[in-house]
């Protein structure tokens, strides 16, 4: 009695101890429990002020992980949950992407026409980004399966918003079940490493040696398992069957969360998995895995969006190319690769947000749903059609916007990867994705193409808010700054990242 | 310092700024905008012209003159040393007679662009954000910011012929945009790589304390980093990877191991990964150039595109092709341009003949002319490949006056679409008699571009040939048989453009009835006099008094030209050496 007594002080204790870790999470839960208890009241004023509370805690977590007083970085909770710099950058990441959403949805008018569940809309953001930071924070494969169930779930929610429209209905059950086979898939994988290591805790250096000592097929096998479950997250071939339909039937701002937060998410953990599987002699079909799955990734987004005729679908794909970029530059083992992963990251978060806030304006005002739809719209508003332009251009990766840096920076480190190994399949991954850039182009500048060769089709001039044109300002100006001063964010990543390792 | 470089890259810009905040109603002033903005650059250009001294050898890291280098991006990369872009342009002998080119053709655009109704204000801001890029493109010595400029081109380019081009402006738009992204792509490829293979030497040596921050370039400091890089005595973490065209050039500045280094010995499909990254940089700048057989975007675009765009395209643009070439291709792989000259010349005279054959077949005047550039254009290559000095010097030489006469020729094919809205040849004869005026200019223009002696076009047409000739004994790089070849281009050029001047400015005045309603033709009016008369004096002026331009660029020109062939040949020893150990 006595010894589990003490048993229990001392896990009491050293949970408090590491409870400075989970700062950031619990302000979020703290906003979220407030929110939907606020949710139960009927009164109107309420109603109205759920969406500025979510933005006030999103805030409060975006300070506390920039000025990150709250923890030494190398104290651990649990050894579940780890707040070093890594995760603090993608914490600033997630609450910044947070923030997009909640500004995006205040403009969206299917949302504003929504009767019920506003308030717990805005609830499930908070919990999607506590489920991101949690994802980006363990460093054990237990807290990694939990914490992608977080988002998932939130994410299964959010899709059914506009629960009256058929789409939505089909997307959240598409959603659903992949989500729920790769969940499967990826705890099958997990139970594969526990057995192999006798550990879960995957970034320490005993789960990397028992791995090195286990059998290679298994290791490959279980590898390949997990991925499938990150895969998902990211949008990965072969698990990226969802993402059309989701992007088709979800709200605007909620699809502009999915291919930027789930998305970062899952490239963190990725990140952290990897890491022990960069020796090339032991792990090369891990490796080879990884690479035939990037080139996949890269050649189906790439080509499939070049068919594509919604607005919608043509960003699913082209999400789906941007995660083959990421797992590109995941791969060049034996470089500094994190910072520009991380670079990458934050372009692609400003780039996404703008595109869509520009695709929610193009919808609700003037009822685009095709590419054709957009005809004549950059002539009539040119303010909104030269910014449009600027996203599409710097989701290409044409210089001066910060796209081309991002991949710039990938690809000097897969030549230096190159250099080093000579592995051949970085090479093919180089050619691949800086050609691909040529057909990227091709469905991207389909846009401006409609928005100022072609006709108008209505001559009715619309007033856009203020707030939607300053928003879509100032994504791109963070693209213009990033391409020209990249060094500004470059310098902060890499500090944060050399202080907790 | 001296900022005459960036005032002449950013006046344009500048321009645009006021014209981008002028109501969209005031079109005289937007216009009047532009033309004060290229009238800047041009008189800009032209004092760097005469201030520039031409007996300086530019060669490594010194010479280049009214240099600007300022710090840009510098980001340290832990373990990998550091990353710098630099904020780098200066002038020699090649760069200048191709800002001389642009400060002009700038200016005739302008004038030719007066009669633009449709979206002034767009217009005039495209045109004049081009002309900052193909400015920068000319000036800048960083890779990346010439990479910045030359991709920057594309765009205004693809709005200017899809908005306000001709029927089938938007394939044609859409055409120039890929093939022209493809070829950037793959100089991106070579860019990354040499990026990762080089240093710059002065940097690091400040990185390594043997001189002192902002310290001048000692020389001796500079030859011992780059010994002790050789050596493998400089720790991967002090190094500074550059982008910096100079650094390139010099074989020292490679760091040993790293791919594109010249004893690397790493093969790729049974070729020296040095000589796979030529060739991508040499298809990236041919697209642009454009050789054949990667020329067919250029007629479509030449064709839809409104006359000043064509002027531009073909006068400016294409050069930047060119200028690659001998700017950056060659000087860093000289190795591979040795060995691979006879492709290059091989290309230069297929396009010289291929353009020509199809030019003769053309019955649309401004196709004739857009396939006489494709013909001259390949004599760029053919006079750069024989590594000559006449011929690198007759390849300059021809991209400047292949820039004045191709822009009068798309004026003179302009002037006629203007009054009748159609440019067939079969539908006009004898226009000498109601356009006198006019059909003189048209001589001009056609025996310029035909190499009539006298003009400037025979100048570049002679030093190529006489380079391609005497490449088989000074530089053992091309087979005679082929510059032979060559001149049967000149013979078909004649061909082209006497049967087209035959056939539609002589003999019996008439035009095809269905263009009689809607054509009014009127000889040339005041304002298509102040575009044409200059060019054709421009024209004959490099045509009597060469050393005009050749005083300023053949130092440069020989200098650069003897360095590539000696660095060549030694270094394509070292990388077949390399190969069998």
């Amino acid at each position: 009695m006595n010894e589990q007594a003490a048993y229990l002080s001392d896990t009491i204790s050293t949970i408090k101890a590491g409870a400075g870790v989970l700062l950031p999470e619990l302000l979020l839960a703290f906003f979220f429990l407030l929110l939907v208890t606020l949710d139960l009241f009927k009164s109107r004023s309420i109603k109205q002020l759920l969406p500025w509370l979510a933005l006030t805690g999103l805030f409060a977590a975006l300070l506390i992980q920039v000025y990150g007083g709250y923890s030494s970085g190398k104290e651990s909770f649990l050894d579940m949950l780890l707040s070093d710099g890594l995760a603090r950058y993608a914490g600033v990441l997630f609450s910044a992407a947070g923030i997009f959403t909640v500004l995006l949805s205040l403009q969206n008018k299917a949302l504003e026409n929504l009767r019920q569940g506003r308030g717990e809309y805005y609830a499930l953001i908070l919990m999607l980004v506590l489920g991101l930071n949690l994802m980006a924070k363990s460093v054990n494969l237990l807290m990694v399966f939990l914490a992608i169930e977080t988002v998932s779930i939130a994410s299964y929610i959010l899709t059914l918003t506009l629960k009256e429209e058929k789409r939505a209905v089909e997307a959240g059950l598409k959603y659903v079940l992949y989500g729920t086979l790769s969940a499967g898939v990826m705890l099958y994988g997990m139970s594969f490493f526990y057995g192999l290591t006798g550990s879960l805790h995957y970034t320490s250096e005993g789960f990397a040696l028992a791995l090195l000592r286990a059998d290679t097929l298994l290791v490959t096998v279980a590898a390949i398992l997990v991925f499938a479950g990150f895969f998902f997250k990211i949008s990965a071939v072969p698990f990226h069957f969802w993402a059309p339909d989701v992007y088709q039937g979800a709200p605007m701002p909620v699809v502009a969360l999915f291919s930027t937060g789930p998305k970062m998410a899952g490239i963190v953990v990725i990140l952290r998995f990897v890491a022990p599987f960069t020796d090339a002699l032991a792990f090369r079909d891990v490796q080879l895995f990884l690479g035939i799955a990037a080139l996949a990734t890269l050649a189906v987004g790439n080509f499939t969006a070049l068919w594509q005729q919604t607005p919608r679908r043509l960003m699913a794909y082209s999400s789906v190319s941007h995660a083959g970029f990421l797992l590109t530059g995941l791969l060049a083992f034996g470089t500094d690769y994190t910072s520009s992963i991380l670079f990458y990251l934050t372009v692609l978060l400003f780039m996404n947000f703008g595109i869509f806030l520009f695709l929610q304006i193009a919808e609700d005002a003037f009822k685009v749903e095709k590419l054709a739809d957009f005809s004549g719209l950059g002539r009539l508003y040119p303010y909104l059609g030269v910014l449009a332009l600027l996203y599409l251009l710097s989701l290409t990766g044409l210089p001066p916007l910060a796209g081309f840096v991002g991949k710039l920076l990938i690809f000097s480190n897969v030549w230096e990867a190159y250099t080093l190994t000579q592995n051949s399949l970085l090479l093919a991954l180089l050619v691949t994705g800086i050609l691909l850039t040529g057909v990227a182009l091709f469905y991207y500048i389909k846009i401006p193409f409609y928005l100022f060769f072609k006709g108008n089709q209505t001559d009715e001039k619309l007033v856009i808010s203020l707030s939607d044109k300053l928003l879509l300002g100032l994504f791109a100006l963070a693209l213009l700054v990033l391409f020209f001063k990249p060094d500004l964010l470059l310098t902060w990543i890499e500090q944060l990242l050399t202080q907790t390792l | 310092m001296n900022f005459i470089l960036s005032s002449l890259i950013f006046t344009p810009l500048l321009a645009a700024l006021v014209v981008l905040l002028l109501p969209v109603r005031r079109q005289k002033a937007i216009k009047a905008v532009t033309l004060l903005g290229t009238l800047v650059q041009m008189v800009l250009a032209i004092l760097l012209y005469f201030r520039f001294d031409g007996s300086a050898f530019a060669n490594g890291q010194q010479g280049y003159q009214f240099v600007e280098k300022l710090h840009w991006i510098g980001f340290s990369l832990g373990t990998l040393g550091r990353f710098q872009i630099d904020y780098f342009v200066g002038v020699d002998g090649i760069s200048i007679s191709m800002v001389l080119l642009t400060g002009i053709i700038g200016v005739i655009g302008v004038i030719s662009s007066w009669t633009i109704t449709k979206n002034v204000k767009g217009y005039f801001l495209l045109y004049l954000l081009l002309l900052t890029s193909v400015t920068g493109c000319f000036l800048a010595l960083d890779f990346f910011l010439f990479y910045l400029f030359f991709e920057f081109m594309l765009l205004p380019m693809y709005f200017l012929i899809g908005l306000w081009g001709g029927p089938k402006r938007e394939y044609a738009a859409i055409k120039f945009f890929i093939y022209t992204l493809v070829g950037s792509l793959f100089i991106l490829i070579v860019m990354i790589g040499l990026y990762t293979s080089v240093i710059d030497p002065q940097a690091t040596a400040v990185q390594l304390g043997l001189i002192g921050a902002g310290g001048t370039a000692a020389p001796n400091a500079i030859l011992q980093v780059q010994q002790m890089l050789q050596q493998n005595m400089v720790s991967s973490a002090d190094m500074v990877r550059t982008f910096s065209i100079p650094a390139m050039m010099e074989p020292a500045n490679f760091i040993p191991g790293s791919l594109l280094h010249v004893l690397s010995g790493v093969e790729l499909w049974y070729l020296p990964i040095r000589f796979i990254a030529f060739l991508l940089l040499f298809a990236g700048f041919a697209i642009k150039v454009p050789s054949v057989p990667v020329h067919t975007w250029l007629p479509d675009a030449h064709v839809e595109a409104p006359t000043p765009v064509s002027v531009l395209l073909a006068a400016i643009l294409l050069k930047v092709g060119g200028y690659g070439l001998i700017r950056i291709v060659y000087p860093i792989f000289p190795d591979a341009g040795a060995y691979f000259s006879i492709l290059v010349g091989g290309l230069g005279v297929l396009s010289i003949i291929y353009g020509a054959l199809n030019a003769l077949a053309m019955n649309d005047l401004k196709k004739l002319v857009a396939y006489s550039s494709v013909s001259h254009m390949g004599f760029v290559l053919l006079g750069l490949a024989s590594l000559t000095t006449e011929g690198v010097n007759g390849a300059v030489y021809m991209m400047f006056s292949h820039g004045i006469i191709s822009a009068m020729l798309f004026l003179v094919v302009g002037v006629i679409y203007d009054r009748a809205h159609d440019r067939a040849i079969q539908n006009f004869r004898g226009l000498a008699k109601v356009m006198p005026a006019y059909t003189t200019f048209v001589i001009i223009a056609f025996f310029a571009s035909l190499g009539l002696p006298g003009f400037s076009g025979f100048i570049s047409e002679l030093l190529v040939l006489l380079g391609g000739f005497s490449a088989p004994e000074a530089t053992g790089m091309l087979p005679r048989w082929l510059t032979v070849v060559a001149v049967f281009g000149l013979l078909l050029s004649a061909a082209y453009y006497l049967w087209a001047l035959q056939r539609m400015f002589f003999g019996k005045y008439w035009i095809f009835p269905e263009l009689r309603a809607k054509a009014t033709i009127t000889d040339l009016n005041f304002r298509e006099y102040l575009m044409l008369a200059p060019l054709a004096v421009l024209a004959l002026l490099f045509g009597i008094l060469p050393n005009l331009l050749l005083d300023k660029i053949s130092v440069a020109v020989t200098g650069m030209t003897q360095l590539t062939l000696q660095n060549g040949q030694e270094q394509l020893e070292l990388v077949l050496s390399s190969l069998i150990r």
